[in-house]
């Protein structure tokens, strides 16, 4: 088992001031009776990063912020927390925060008593004015004398967050925190978050089901399925080269097809798709030999009513269209390829109308844009998960 | 179902049929009509004999007439009588009673919580519990008072583990002292303790607490800062429904207790009725008992009261 460490294929942006402490988890295991819920999971996550845990619901990232915030104790593994052993730590002895996605806040204490509760326990004796500023930082300061209770979901979620936030902690555990809000007020959180965490410096662990979230707020996404890690990087580089079908069709949408390689010629693998020649970079193929799967995102594809001209280092495909919706920036496609499978594309509605149902057309990709995975990879592995 | 539209001129038309008016004053009208029996029910067997107990407190006994023999008055003085002559025993009950019930509180809850937090995860378990909890009630109350007789008995192993660590002098006795008696309420009411403890426990959200230990509160902490406030309310419902049964109850100082400094105001009351035939001084008595228990209780809600019973 190899050890993920998040790096960012992007400069490394150092943030302005950090406060947060490395994290690492060594081969933790977790088991309830007979079920495995984490695998001998290797991460280290380094300070002031923020860090998404993303997977479909059942796939162990909630237990892991469990276990990190030291609400369950794992069955194997150390937990090491600014190079500290916190294994065994009670929750109550671990500089680690959580926001939970129930917020949990209390209901018999007012949201400022709320927020200054950990400070409290600390014997911190600025806990109240401290946690004024952290209402002012979530801008909730006027709701200071209000109970829980008489606050909307967006607000609570604030006063979670900002409870967590002001005891500074060297971990702040996010699970799922968004996740009661609506579209719109998840959106304009996500931004603040990511505002907050950029500001504060601190290290965050954020668990969600939502790719688009994660991607959109986190420095280093990890993608977890039945209990590991599939793959860990950067959201461009996850998205851009997926190396299994789980993180292909999890993260976005891709079309993955069966093929059988034939050669390797110029750094790139030349492999047959029901009788299509197929190229794909040897840099981005996992398995170099033998039955592979090809994948390639839906946007990398252009749509041509008439057979275009050969170019090299273009793949090029032929079908028929048996599927078009309207869904108003864009126009989606679902192609049938003969031998291949159901093909997903779209095009922008800038008027034009490249096919209606039924029509024959065809389509090319720069073959660069391809990515090969095993072979042996089940090709709607994470598909319509969440 | 109300259909009010406003009109071009602004005003509020109620567009609704006189036949749907009219189905809505006799909805109106059943709501009523189910309301009379019980308000009969209460006034025939609680109004009525508080009126009639009130009346008779105030009789008075002619000179030389016989027991048992009163004539209706307007006697205040039968309230200045018992009270001068009784005020001991009632302090005593109320003494006992709240004692009773810190001793039901100090055991009941952590019954409560052990059978509502603890074992929420072990359905089997808490329901055997929660069975024992009730099953006192499946025999008499004197019964079990009695058993109690037996239990503090000399030769009982409580009397005698007591002697035997010198806790008890060797001639002393549990049984017919105020220990006994206190010990018999405390036993008798405890599950008016725990009931409501329990339902409210049962509600606890346990996420709570694993906030609270996230934000660093210990075990302890987390006990005193969130589970015991927020079952406050079932505490507070505990402690009257222990509180007010036991200030009134004569059955435990009468099986448990002796003659001379364990006398419950409900002892004094049933013996004015029934071997005196004093009826205006057990009526005038039990007046009085009713009253000082609503005013502590009024005290009582005033001070820790929650909204819900207000």
């Amino acid at each position: 088992m190899s050890t993920n460490t998040a790096q960012t294929s992007r400069k490394p942006t150092v943030p302005p001031r950090s406060e947060g402490a490395d994290l690492e988890l060594k081969g933790i295991t977790k088991r309830f009776a007979e079920f495995i819920a984490v695998k001998d999971l290797d991460l280290t996550v380094p300070s002031g990063t923020f860090f998404a845990l993303l997977g479909p619901s059942g796939c162990g990232k909630s237990t892991t912020l469990r276990m990190i915030a030291g609400l369950d104790a794992p069955s194997e593994g150390e937990i090491l927390i600014g190079g500290k052993n916190v294994t065994s730590l009670p929750s109550h002895q671990r500089e680690v925060n959580t926001v939970f996605q129930s917020y949990a806040l209390f209901p018999h204490m007012t949201v400022l008593e709320n927020v200054a509760f950990g400070l409290k326990r600390k014997k911190d004796k600025k806990a109240m004015e401290k946690a004024r500023e952290g209402l002012k930082m979530v801008e909730l300061d006027h709701l200071a004398n209000r109970r829980p209770e008489q606050l909307s979901g967006g607000q609570q979620q604030r006063v979670a967050l900002a409870r967590a936030l002001v005891n500074r902690p060297q971990v702040l555990l996010l699970d799922e925190p968004l996740g009661a809000l609506d579209m719109k007020l998840r959106r304009q959180m996500q931004f603040e978050l990511k505002a907050i965490q950029t500001e504060v410096g601190l290290t965050f662990i954020h668990v969600t089901h939502d790719q688009e979230e994660a991607m959109t707020m986190a420095d280093v996404v990890a993608v977890m399925n039945e209990g590991r890690i599939e793959q860990m990087g950067a959201p461009r580089d996850l998205y851009e080269l997926p190396k299994t079908a789980f993180v292909a069709n999890f993260l976005g949408k891709s079309n993955l097809m069966r093929a059988h390689v034939v050669g390797q010629q110029e750094g790139l693998i030349e492999a047959q798709a029901a009788g299509c020649k197929v190229l794909v970079p040897v840099e981005r193929a996992v398995q170099h030999e033998g039955d592979i799967v090809i994948g390639v995102r839906p946007e990398k594809l252009h749509l041509h009513r008439e057979a275009p001209q050969e170019s090299t280092g273009y793949n090029e495909l032929s079908g028929q269209v048996i599927d078009v919706s309207f869904t108003g920036t864009t126009t989606e496609y679902l192609i049938e390829v003969p031998g291949i499978g159901r093909i997903g594309t779209f095009s922008q509605n800038r008027g034009q109308q490249p096919a209606q149902m039924g029509d024959t057309v065809y389509l090319s990709w720069d073959s660069a844009h391809s990515f090969g995975l095993a072979g042996d990879e089940v090709v709607d592995a994470g598909v319509d998960q969440t | 179902m109300s259909k009010m539209v406003m009109t071009k001129k602004g005003k509020i038309a109620d567009l609704r049929s006189a036949e749907e008016i009219k189905a809505e004053r006799r909805k109106g009208r059943t709501g009523v009509y189910l309301v009379v029996p019980g308000m009969l029910v209460l006034f025939l067997f609680f109004a009525l004999p508080v009126i009639v107990l009130l009346s008779m407190s105030l009789y008075a006994r002619p000179e030389g007439a016989e027991i048992g023999e009163f004539v209706p008055a307007l006697e205040f003085g039968n309230y200045v009588t018992v009270l001068s002559a009784y005020w001991s025993e009632l302090v005593r009950s109320f003494g006992f009673a709240l004692i009773a019930t810190v001793l039901a509180l100090l055991i009941g809850y952590p019954m409560a919580y052990l059978v509502a937090v603890r074992l929420r995860q072990h359905g089997l378990l808490q329901g055997i519990l929660l069975v024992l909890l009730i099953a006192p009630f499946f025999s008499s109350f004197i019964l079990r008072t009695q058993a109690w007789k037996q239990i503090l008995a000399d030769e009982g192993w409580v009397a005698q583990t007591l002697k035997l660590i010198a806790v008890l002098p060797a001639d002393g006795h549990l049984t017919a002292t105020p220990f006994a008696v206190v010990a018999g309420l405390t036993y008798n009411f405890l599950p008016f303790m725990v009931l409501p403890i329990y339902a409210n426990l049962g509600r606890l959200d346990t996420r709570l607490l694993e906030a609270s230990g996230d934000l660093y509160a210990s075990p302890m902490t987390s006990f005193f800062k969130v589970t015991l406030p927020l079952s406050a309310p079932g505490v507070f419902a505990g402690t009257l429904l222990t509180f007010i049964p036991a200030a009134g109850d004569y059955v435990n100082a009468a099986l448990l207790g002796n003659n001379r400094n364990t006398t419950m105001i409900g002892q004094v009351i049933d013996s004015r009725f029934f071997k005196v035939i004093d009826y205006p001084g057990a009526a005038a008595l039990s007046f009085i008992l009713m009253l000082s228990i609503l005013i502590l209780v009024t005290l009582y809600i005033r001070r820790f009261g929650t909204k819900e019973l207000m």
